[in-house]
């Protein structure tokens, strides 16, 4: 396979610290191998997408005031997503996409708002503004089969229970929770994070994660991606786990 | 008791003179809490009060309105250290007014930060509100822009004085309707430039109509979200110019407005506007037209904001970058240039610049027009180098130099004009770098 389709959804309304970057980093890294990336938008008002024919879904973060306009879009369309999710397509969700995918979203009035509840985890709002996780945020993850410490910014109030399977370990910051020990969700085609800044752009390894997993998606015979020269990123992102361990 | 307020205020300033302090905002920080927060209640101000408002601009139009009415002869009063929160203005006033708090002065001229504006004309009767636009911050993205607006439209809804807004912004143009009784609101405006396209090009905000939640239709957008705007649905949109910024040429630098010439020395539609805005209040208070053309046409700025400096022979533009729509103004004119360029970036993440920096992943790095080299630099110098790098511009062209002296000295070492744009706490340092650079091998700050 040489060609990636991907679905933005929600660009306009969910896009919070540099959320659409993920979009540029993840063509950009296509691109540098050859492999041709397309990505579609949807938002609300637009027709219908065929889940089915694509290979990423990726939805972003945003105020948590829109999280009830998009839950009512979205929900209709759960039965598709389950089925492109059971068939193997890759879920990149990052803060409000996060939570959008869990059982349900209790607001601040206590009020369970229903999501789409494609994983059983679920999030609670935190009333109290002292809570709030807010900075930078280093976390230690197994996910490409060795350790790999990366880093993103946090910026919710939501905390997220229940999640059998987190992305990482938090290693300084708070994760799904305030001061928490976990950070976001992971399964073999899902990565969930409340890492923004935007996520991508200090970790190449997810990237390419999410590439390889695309490009092997329908192949039997596993190819390896070639490397890019990661450099600045790795520095970048060295820069910043040293200042967050030092604090 | 507001004597004895007022006293308390005087003789902190004195204190701090006597010290050779700059007074800032600690006596109003002090009042404010002896005053319960109604620190702007105690003085009697009898002339004018204008209060500028908006994201980006307000310093450069502030001083520009002051002007108007200084070389008109009049005698004013004006924040221009960017005081511009109620504390602020409390400091600035305690140095004029009489122990009765009675202010001397004909005009009243001052830059308000755009959540203090009920908070401080709640206060004081204010005659003249000049917006400028909206945009989106890096430290307001949480929907707290939406909230920001709906604070200053609350405020407009039992407002009668002037209000001069920036009719091609939905963001701004949308208070002009919070007051239906107002019949003092005018709205300036500006034709097509020569980079006005019919697509959005940069990140914006405000694609819906505030009023009915229509999309808006753009006849041209100038930048980001400003342009010629409409709600087909409800009409919000459709309102007369008091004033029209025509026949805008950058390369020549020069415009009209109702009919007459102006050359401004700064040359970019973001200015443009602004000098419109400039406009649009000398003709609501009846400013001579020589005065006007003679503030717009002078009109610069030596604090980092589109400032000129010369490293050896290489001709060097500053400017200043809080959010993204500041950046992509430098890039517009720097891609709009055609000659060979250089580009330094220096960022910083200082609690002052807001910790997260992401806001640099809304800037629109896609058209590099013959920029040949760029240089980073500052705290986060490698996160701009990300950036850069995956706009598509290449890697192998993008040196980080953390170390601002050796960012300016990698810069200015190869051929092109060179452009810098630096964030919040990044521009006073980088501007010491560059002077100290041109001093070193024979340049000047021009
Ligand atoms: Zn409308």
């Amino acid at each position: 396979m040489n060609k990636i389709r991907i679905l933005h959804m929600y660009a306009d309304l969910l896009d919070l610290y540099g959320d659409s970057g993920n979009m540029e980093i993840i063509s950009y890294r296509c691109r540098m191998r050859g492999i041709e990336c397309e990505i579609d938008q949807y938002s609300i008002g637009s027709p219908k997408p065929d889940f089915s024919s694509y290979d990423i879904l990726y939805i972003g973060g945003g105020a948590d005031i829109e999280q009830q306009r998009i839950s009512d879009d979205l929900i209709k369309y759960r039965a598709e997503i389950e089925e492109a999710y059971k068939n193997g397509i890759f879920m990149f969700l990052v803060c409000g996409g996060f939570q959008l995918m869990g059982k349900h979203y209790r607001d601040t009035n206590g009020k369970d708002i229903p999501e789409l509840g494609l994983f059983d985890y679920y999030t609670v709002a935190e009333t109290d503004r002292k809570k709030k996780c807010v900075g930078d945020i280093a976390i230690r993850t197994e996910f490409t089969g060795k350790t790999l410490d990366i880093v993103g910014f946090e910026n919710h109030s939501g905390q997220t229970h229940n999640v059998k399977t987190p992305l990482g370990e938090v290693l300084n910051g708070n994760g799904n929770t305030t001061q928490g020990k976990n950070e976001g969700y992971f399964e073999k085609n899902v990565i969930a994070t409340y890492m923004h800044g935007p996520c991508l752009a200090k970790n190449p390894e997810i990237s390419d994660y999410i590439i390889g997993y695309c490009v092997n998606r329908n192949n039997d015979i596993p190819t390896e991606l070639a490397p890019i020269d990661d450099t600045i990123e790795k520095n970048c992102r060295q820069i910043m786990i040293d200042r967050l361990m030092n604090n | 008791m507001n004597t004895i307020l007022i006293l308390i205020g005087k003789i902190i300033v004195a204190v701090l003179r006597l010290f050779k302090r700059n007074a800032g905002n600690l006596p109003g920080i002090v009042l404010w809490h002896l005053t319960r927060g109604k620190c702007c209640k105690m003085f009697k101000i009898n002339c004018p009060i204008i209060a500028i408002t908006g994201t980006n601009g307000k310093s450069s139009v502030t001083s520009c309105i002051a002007q108007l009415f200084e070389q008109n002869g009049k005698k004013i009063i004006i924040n221009r250290e960017g005081n511009n929160l109620d504390t602020g203005f409390c400091s600035l006033l305690l140095r004029y007014c009489t122990l009765g708090g009675k202010v001397d002065a004909d005009y009243v001229v001052f830059e308000t930060d755009e959540s203090y504006v009920p908070v401080i004309y709640s206060q004081l009767k204010l005659d003249t509100l000049v917006v400028l636009n909206f945009f989106r911050d890096q430290l307001d993205r949480n929907g707290e822009m939406e909230t920001l607006i709906q604070k200053i439209n609350g405020f407009c809804k039992s407002f009668e004085g002037n209000l001069i807004l920036n009719g091609d912004d939905p963001n701004t143009a949308r208070l002009g309707r919070a007051n239906p009784n107002n019949k003092n609101v005018k709205y300036f405006h500006a034709k097509p430039y020569a980079f006005a396209t019919d697509t959005i090009f940069e990140a914006s905000e405000g694609r819906f109509c505030p009023f009915c939640g229509e999309t808006l239709e753009y006849d041209y957008y100038q930048y980001s979200h400003i342009g010629k705007f409409i709600c087909k649905k409800c009409g919000f949109g459709n309102h007369e110019p008091y004033i029209t910024a025509e026949n805008i040429d950058l390369e020549k630098s020069v415009f009209t407005a109702d009919g007459h010439e102006y050359s401004p020395k700064i040359n970019s539609i973001y200015n443009i506007y602004n000098m419109t805005a400039v406009a649009a209040t000398a003709k609501l208070y009846d400013i001579p037209q020589k005065v006007t053309h003679n503030v717009i046409s002078n009109h610069i700025i030596n604090n980092g904001r589109m400032e000129t400096f010369m490293l050896g022979d290489r001709k060097t533009t500053l400017n200043l970058a809080k959010n993204p729509v500041g950046a992509n103004m430098t890039l517009r004119v720097m891609n709009e240039m055609q000659t060979d360029k250089e580009l330094l970036f220096v960022l910083n993440d200082k609690l002052a610049d807001g910790i997260d920096v992401s806001w640099i992943w809304d800037i629109n790095f896609s058209e590099f027009d013959r920029v040949h080299k760029v240089v980073t630099s500052g705290i986060r110098a490698y996160d701009i180098a990300v950036r850069i790098k995956y706009a598509g511009y290449p890697a192998d062209k993008i040196i980080v130099c953390p170390d601002l002296d050796e960012a300016v000295a990698e810069l200015a070492k190869t051929e092109g004009r060179k452009f810098v744009i630096a964030n919040y706490t990044a521009v006073a340092p980088t501007r010491s770098a560059l002077i100290k650079y041109a001093e070193n091998h024979g340049g000047k700050n021009e």
